[in-house]
């Protein structure tokens, strides 16, 4: 009787005892943990995406940044960003949240709006107008600058300079043509050397947007917010082109990141239309070295459409937490106004910026022998700054998925304005 | 007839089997290629192996993330399982008015998904002053106790002998004491059980860790593949190599307790 009593006094005790050391073990060192106090930290953090561009790009800034700042780097993907940023700010505590974040333009305005007083304005610390000015519309809200310009996602058409020929075709015939034209010479690759000419994925319209923001248009009016399908002439021409793509059955289906990447990889396509930050991944296959170029996206057959566009890339934050202005003193004197810094993002990382007095560079000028020999920074830099500037709103990817969805249905024979105005509806619905 | 039979079946399982192993057997092959030729679809073995081995030790820390993950993965097991069972016995052997409907309650607790409450977990961890954000403690806490072990310990009590709880009670035994020293041993298979359940629930989590762990050293490892994959132009070789070494404690565990697994389901499926 007595030992069963020992037993459950004790071992109860000793259980209760490891387990609250084990927990304990786990818990943090300092109870202070970061922000609320209202103290400036010693640290700042960052969250950005991608090793070899976005970090190295963070890591060269830390490097060329004169003052003192212990600056720690946390490298998370994007879409983790998206969800622990979402979590964080709308639980009202700012606890855990970064100094400085990475957030990708497009969806930049739906946490600007969605959180009013999470973001610190950084306006004051570099001069807006040396910045590309369609980057500026999705980064500020109300009239306030909140992020720092980083990547271009400017567009270029990349393409196998061996198959082209082959089909009768140089530089020359690629350079500033409509996508009309882009079709055609597809299908004549197509006939004359067997290979498709693009590889798309059916749930992915990033092609459509490429081809909309060329006009200077995009799924949502100026103000971001009231849903413009119907009567978007540019989109329908967008939606054209895209059923005579696939009707011209020159398009190798993909359904994933990796796919899209083993099409021009193993030389399935002759054509790559996309935002810059694909070159490393064309690069990545030696063998096809010197047989690339890059010639300028091509445009909508309407008026005031250029052969610039934009997919992708994205802008630093800073949020309103103790530690914002060191946040932002930092960012200002590296992204915003460090020249050297910008060449050396070129030729270390490879990372294309938005800031103008940085294209004049020696950097920018230099040739690159995978895609024989062009200056192809210097031409991407040369296009940035024709890209026209749009609203991205908050919407963009609830859009494109009832897009996607109405897409198959235009595909299938259903007359294009009933599409449109089908898609407008759910969106207007959805989005109220 | 019976040896065509037998073909069929036979030509089925293998087809199956087939299916079912070819996902790993392509990790494994991918595991040893450049990731050119793993998008390129490449089913032979490379000869990339090494150095896709170094990369990965090289880029990331791998070593902090499995000892992470280790350190969450047993904790929350050994809470999970003491827990889940001590209320499971609680229910089945005691006789409590309202029982039922308090545990028709729990019950329908599994039906909220996870992401309905997360925001809530961080806004009260973020209150917390040693468990907050960014510990692992904090990884932990949320996940030790689920209606889920509740209910698989109770039914499988269900399956226990009461006599034997009687028998203790006689000989004296308290009622913690009948727990530990009958209950427990007896019930070692339905333990196995949901230690691999647990084991492996823990070591995939990725939600919740994700938005709460933020330093690196104390990443877990989906959170790290997480990382690899995300990258504009991801390094495929490297990515499988990381998976092979993450699937390998759950495949170890899963093998070591095989056998009390089988017979543990086998024994909640029959009460």
């Amino acid at each position: 009787m007595m030992k069963f009593l020992y037993w459950k006094k004790t071992g109860l005790f000793l259980l209760t005892v490891v387990t609250l050391l084990a927990l304990a073990a786990c818990s943090s060192d300092d109870a202070s943990g970061s922000s609320d106090t209202g103290e400036e930290p010693d640290k700042i953090t960052a969250w950005a995406w991608d090793p070899n561009f976005n970090i190295a790009a963070l890591e060269l800034a830390k490097d060329a940044y004169e003052e003192d700042l212990d600056l720690e780097i946390i490298e998370n993907a994007q879409d983790d960003i998206v969800q622990k940023l979402n979590t964080g700010l709308s639980s009202g505590s700012m606890k855990g949240m970064p100094n400085i974040v990475l957030i990708e333009d497009q969806r930049a305005q739906s946490f600007l709006q969605s959180y009013p007083d999470a973001f610190y304005p950084i306006g004051d610390y570099f001069n807006t107008d040396d910045f590309a000015p369609y980057k500026l519309a999705p980064t500020s809200l109300d009239g306030k600058q909140y992020g720092l310009p980083f990547d271009t996602g400017v567009t270029g058409l990349f393409f196998r300079t061996d198959y082209l020929e082959e089909a009768g075709y140089t530089k020359e015939d690629l350079t500033d043509i409509t996508w009309e034209k882009y079709i055609e010479i597809g299908k004549d690759v197509k006939a004359k050397t067997g290979k498709d000419m693009i590889s798309l994925d059916p749930n992915d319209l990033g092609i459509l947007r490429v081809m909309i923001q060329s006009a200077g248009s995009w799924y949502v009016e100026d103000d971001g917010k009231t849903v413009n399908l119907v009567d978007n002439e540019p989109l329908k021409k967008a939606f054209e082109n895209y059923k005579a793509m696939i009707e011209a059955d020159f398009v190798k289906a993909n359904s994933d990141w990796s796919q899209f990447i083993a099409a021009f990889n193993s030389g399935d396509v002759a054509t790559v239309p996309s935002g810059n930050w694909i070159a490393p991944s064309i690069e990545a296959e030696e063998s096809q070295a010197g047989k690339w170029e890059v010639a300028p996206i091509p445009r909508l057959d309407l008026n005031g459409a250029v052969n610039a566009s934009n997919q992708g890339g994205s802008s630093f934050y800073v949020l309103n937490i103790p530690g914002k202005e060191k946040a932002a003193e930092f960012l200002g004197a590296t992204f915003g106004s460090n020249e050297a810094f910008y060449q050396d993002l070129v030729l270390d990382v490879g990372a294309l910026g938005t800031y103008a007095p940085a294209a004049d560079g020696e950097a920018y000028q230099a040739e690159n022998e995978y895609f024989s020999g062009q200056s192809v920074i210097s031409d991407f830099s040369e296009w940035t700054e024709e890209i026209p500037s749009v609203n991205y709103g908050l919407h963009t990817y609830a859009i494109e998925d009832i897009l996607a969805a109405e897409m198959q249905n235009y595909l299938k024979g259903k007359d294009l304005e009933d599409v449109l105005a089908d898609a407008q509806a759910q969106a207007e619905s959805q989005l109220k | 007839m019976r040896k065509a039979k037998r073909i069929a079946t036979y030509t089925f399982l293998s087809v199956a089997s087939i299916v079912s192993i070819f996902p790993f057997l392509w990790m494994l092959v991918s595991m040893t290629n450049k990731s050119v030729d793993v998008t390129k679809g490449r089913l032979l073995p490379g000869t990339h192996l090494l150095e896709n081995l170094k990369a990965l030790f090289d880029t990331v820390d791998m070593g902090t993330a499995l000892v992470n993950s280790t350190i969450i993965a047993v904790i929350t097991t050994f809470l999970t399982l003491l827990i889940g069972s001590l209320a499971g016995y609680g229910f089945e052997i005691y006789r409590t008015p309202g029982k039922d409907r308090v545990f028709n309650l729990l019950l329908l607790s599994m039906m909220i998904p996870f992401a309905a409450i997360m925001i809530p977990l961080y806004r009260l961890f973020g209150g917390l002053p040693f468990f907050g954000i960014d510990t692992l403690a904090a990884a932990i806490l949320p996940t030790i106790i689920t209606a889920f072990f509740i209910f698989f310990f109770r039914q499988n009590t269900k399956m226990f002998a009461k006599e034997l709880v009687e028998a203790g009670r006689i000989d004296g035994l308290s009622e913690l004491g009948i727990f530990f020293r009958i209950y427990l041993p007896t019930m070692k298979t339905s333990y196995a059980a949901a230690a691999i359940i647990a084991f492996m629930n823990s070591w995939n989590n990725y939600l919740w860790p994700l938005v709460i762990l933020q330093s690196p050293e104390k990443q877990t490892i989906p959170l790290l593949i997480s990382n690899l994959g995300a990258g504009y132009s991801p390094d495929y070789g490297l990515i499988m190599s990381a998976i092979v070494i993450a699937t390998l404690p759950t495949a170890i565990v899963f093998f070591v307790m095989q056998k009390h697994f089988v017979a543990g389901m086998m024994g909640s499926v029959k009460g």
